[in-house]
């Protein structure tokens, strides 16, 4: 792993000198709630604005990343293989059907999360962020070892949550098991914005008065998503789509942007939601 | 290795099986369990004269001196100590060496599983021993709450322990007050011997257990227990009291009410003739007689 | 005689493990049988938050494997069914507080003072599914008509056939519409890719997340159209046989009654 060279470098040596990438976990504890999904519209969104990309899936055993990008007939070595060093991170990257920015490190489908060696999973990311902008790796459901290895080489967490109450409490069991190492950001997914309306279904507002976490985004639920699942073809693809406009709108955002609005209006800060967030160490 | 199931703590057992005793020891204690087991044994001295008997250490690691020790106890009242049952690895060896049989745990746990247990298992926790049954209590409290108090009755163990409750320790040293800056998330917790204080707040599946008193400056949404080891003076306060159950001393509370207020008012917990009641800050003055001075 | 151990479990996280196994088990409830339901997912526990039932935790799965209390202190009566409890499991420990030992102790104990012991399955195939699949006799694999979750799902079977453990599959939130355009797998995709006997067809119902945000299975109505399916699958886990609900008039029925007379 290099150092990364000082901004005095950069201006002597006249180069830009090469960044580290960053690396992001993308979990929940709750399963379901459009973990893979979002990781491979994030990465196709992040890639089509030209950062090379690499999506880790770290569910041993319950590979899915490379069916929703497509890819599961191309992957021909997958991380256990690499981990073990039987094959090259050349030959197990495997590269995305839309863009040369973006690349695939599949799962082992038929092994155990208990094989994967923690110390070498955070090497494998280390080198990984030499290669490339972003690391986004797609976390198990659950907090056991697998979620704690796909934790272990990233520094930054993006917690996907729906408007359910159950997904809510295992997105805070996993927001304190994460530590003061993250700040984790949250995307809401698969939000019914006429149930809200009905009252049916919990609002942006009253997910985040519990978890109370920077939002990067909504995406509201469509049968597109399923479908597009299914064939293997990412929305983000599709800027058009309310959906895939919102995938790229989070992609700007993770990658520093101010974006402004299409976003849900900010929850009333109430003096409650002032104290919880001060005294949280969050700020906005 | 956790203790098994039914496991319990500090009681020695004695069982008649069809092939002859079985006595079980405390894992936690053996020099207490010998010591025990020879006072069962002296009350009545020839009542197991002649039989052979089994002893289980559970998780417990006996060395090859208690096993002789043991035997030296059992003869004096007759008994022949005829193998050993436990979880410890070397247990196996042991009783090979010492020329006694050894029992699985497993053929232990199915001949227990045939039996009943006969004593209800006691509980490590005083503030622990209650059952809640919240029968009508949703009701109850929604009537109450619509008469301007806020109560929740207490409701009965179920049934009453057979020997008196053990005795409460006083604390011995001055509380001391746990200051936590930060919200808590679910599944995080706060055990504190003395008072807590949390600035931020208690999400839904986070517990505080505290000897003392607790105060949330947030909203308190999980489960907050003061007055762990017996106090009923303690007492619960948060800015936002919408808890998942509140636990004073040996009393136990559950909201009626589930939807969050818009305007939460700043309220406080106490326990009054056994129940809990909720008050609104400004009306702590008029209660009455609470036992312990303000602090 | 005892209980009949059922594990409801899935591998894909999401599919509706929790919501089916209270649903299921209220129904059998309601029909009159003694059900008792076990959340396994230590640390991320969520039977009792569909249920309505979070406010009455007193004792848990984890508390009762180290003696501190009776199984009896632990289980909660749900009031609206008769015969219905629970035992929670613990939210603030992780799935190694429990061993396979203790965690079939447990569903025994249970299985002494009920008709089904129905066990709620963590996602995923570690520690925790592992003693939730150990200590049951019989599986029940939920499964959406997905490719991710139908992969899943037979990654799980072959891990619970190795056991020689009866499994049969529930496939749940199935949008018919969905199917006939196309763009979702059908029932019949489904069963020929895993290859398990078929024990129901749950639709996609709107109603079924609010009805989980506040606690209240959807079965507490008797006139709800997923309270009918609920009560047909408990009728087939009895033995009933019991034809399969039309939902579009595909011609759904021949490779399903093919599987009923296989089981």
């Amino acid at each position: 792993m290099h150092q990364t060279e000082t901004v005095q470098d950069e201006v002597q040596s006249g180069a830009p000198a090469p960044r580290l990438g960053r690396a992001i976990v993308l979990t929940s504890g709750k399963g379901g709630v459009g973990k893979t999904t979002t990781t491979a519209n994030l990465g196709t969104a992040l890639a089509y604005r030209g950062a090379r990309v690499v999506l880790v899936d770290a569910d041993i055993g319950l590979r899915n990343l490379d069916i929703v990008l497509g890819l599961e007939s191309r992957v021909k070595h997958h991380l256990l293989d690499v981990l073990e060093e039987r094959a090259s991170l050349d030959e197990a990257l495997v590269p995305g059907k839309h863009s040369e920015f973006l690349f695939l490190l599949a799962a082992a489908q038929s092994r155990e999360k208990d094989e994967v060696d923690t110390a070498k999973m955070k090497a494998l990311i280390s080198s990984l962020r030499e290669r490339f902008d972003y690391v986004l790796i797609d976390c198990p459901a659950g907090i056991e070892l697998g979620f704690r290895n796909a934790v272990a080489g990233a520094d930054e967490a993006i917690v996907i949550c729906t408007p359910e109450v159950a997904a809510v409490r295992d997105v805070d069991r996993v927001v304190g098991l994460l530590g003061n190492r993250f700040r984790p950001q949250l995307v809401i997914n698969r939000l019914r914005p006429n149930l809200v309306k009905k009252g049916k279904m919990l609002s942006v507002e009253d997910v985040n008065a519990i978890l109370r976490l920077p939002l990067l985004g909504v995406i509201a639920d469509e049968p597109e998503i399923i479908v597009t699942t299914n064939r293997g073809e990412p929305l983000a693809l599709r800027r058009e789509t309310p959906t895939g406009a919102a995938y790229h709108a989070i992609a700007a955002r993770v990658a520093g942007e101010d974006v402004p609005p299409p976003m849900p209006a900010a929850p009333k800060v109430t003096i409650l939601e002032r104290v919880g967030s001060l005294f949280g160490g969050r700020r906005a | 290795m956790p203790p098994l199931l039914l496991g319990e703590r500090g009681v020695t057992l004695l069982r008649g099986r069809r092939d002859g005793l079985e006595v079980t020891l405390s894992p936690y204690d053996l020099a207490g369990g010998f010591a025990e087991l020879q006072a069962r044994l002296t009350e009545q001295p020839s009542f197991y004269r002649g039989s052979s008997a089994i002893v289980n250490f559970g998780a417990a690691s006996p060395s090859s001196d208690d096993l002789s020790r043991l035997r030296d106890l059992l003869e004096g009242a007759g008994i022949a100590l005829r193998g050993v049952a436990g979880f410890d690895e070397g247990l196996e060896s042991l009783a090979e060496r010492e020329g006694l049989a050894f029992e699985s745990p497993r053929a232990e746990l199915e001949r227990r599983r045939a039996m009943r247990p006969r004593e209800a298992a006691r509980l490590s926790d005083a503030a622990r021993s209650l059952v809640a049954d919240f029968a009508g209590a949703r009701d109850d409290i929604a009537q109450r709450r619509r008469r301007g108090e806020a109560s929740v009755p207490r409701q009965q163990p179920d049934p009453p322990p057979a020997r008196p409750a053990p005795a409460l320790h006083a604390v011995e040293a001055p509380p001391t007050t746990l200051y936590h800056a930060a919200t808590l998330r679910g599944g995080q917790v706060l055990h504190h011997t003395g008072n807590i204080v949390v600035v931020g707040d208690v999400n839904p599946g986070a517990e505080l257990l505290a000897t003392g008193d607790i105060l949330v400056f947030g909203r308190l949404a999980g489960i907050a227990h003061a007055g762990a080891q017996g106090d009923d003076s303690a007492r619960i306060y948060a800015l936002d009291l919408a808890p998942t159950q509140l636990r004073i001393a040996t009393s136990i509370a559950a909201d009626a009410e589930s939807k969050r207020r818009s305007t939460p008012v700043p309220e406080a917990a106490i326990a009054r003739d056994g129940r809990i009641v909720v008050l609104a800050l400004d009306r702590l003055g008029e209660v009455e007689d609470l036992g312990t001075t303000s602090t | 005689m005892t209980a009949r151990k059922i594990v409801l479990t899935s591998g894909k996280g999401g599919v509706g493990k929790t919501t089916t196994t209270a649903n299921l088990g209220a129904t059998l409830a309601k029909r009159g049988k003694r059900v008792i339901l076990i959340d396994a997912d230590i640390g991320l526990r969520n039977l009792d938050l569909v249920l309505g039932l979070e406010k009455r935790i007193v004792f848990d799965l984890v508390e009762v494997a180290e003696g501190r209390c009776q199984l009896r202190q632990a289980l909660i009566k749900d009031k609206r069914f008769e015969s219905l409890s629970i035992l929670p499991a613990a939210q603030t420990r992780e799935k190694d507080a429990i061993s396979l030992q203790q965690f079939s102790a447990i569903v025994e104990l249970a299985a002494e003072q009920a008709d089904y012991v129905l066990i709620d399955c963590p996602a995923g195939i570690e520690t925790g599914f592992r003693n939730a699949v150990g200590g049951a006799t019989e599986a029940i694999v939920v499964t959406t008509p997905e490719v991710s979750a139908i992969r899943d799902a037979d990654r799980v079977v072959g891990k619970i056939a190795d056991e020689g453990k009866p499994i049969r599959l529930i496939v749940n939130r199935l949008r018919p519409e969905m199917v006939r355009s196309g763009d979702m797998l059908s029932v019949e995709d489904v069963c020929e890719v895993l290859a398990i006997e078929l024990l129901g067809v749950v639709p996609d119902d709107e109603e079924v997340i609010d009805t989980t945000n506040r606690g209240e299975p959807i079965v507490l109505n008797d006139s709800s159209r997923l309270g009918a399916i609920y009560d047909k699958i408990a009728r087939r886990l009895e033995g009933e046989i019991v034809p399969f609900t039309n939902f579009d008039g595909q011609g759904f029925f021949g490779r399903l009654i093919d599987a009923l007379k296989a089981g």
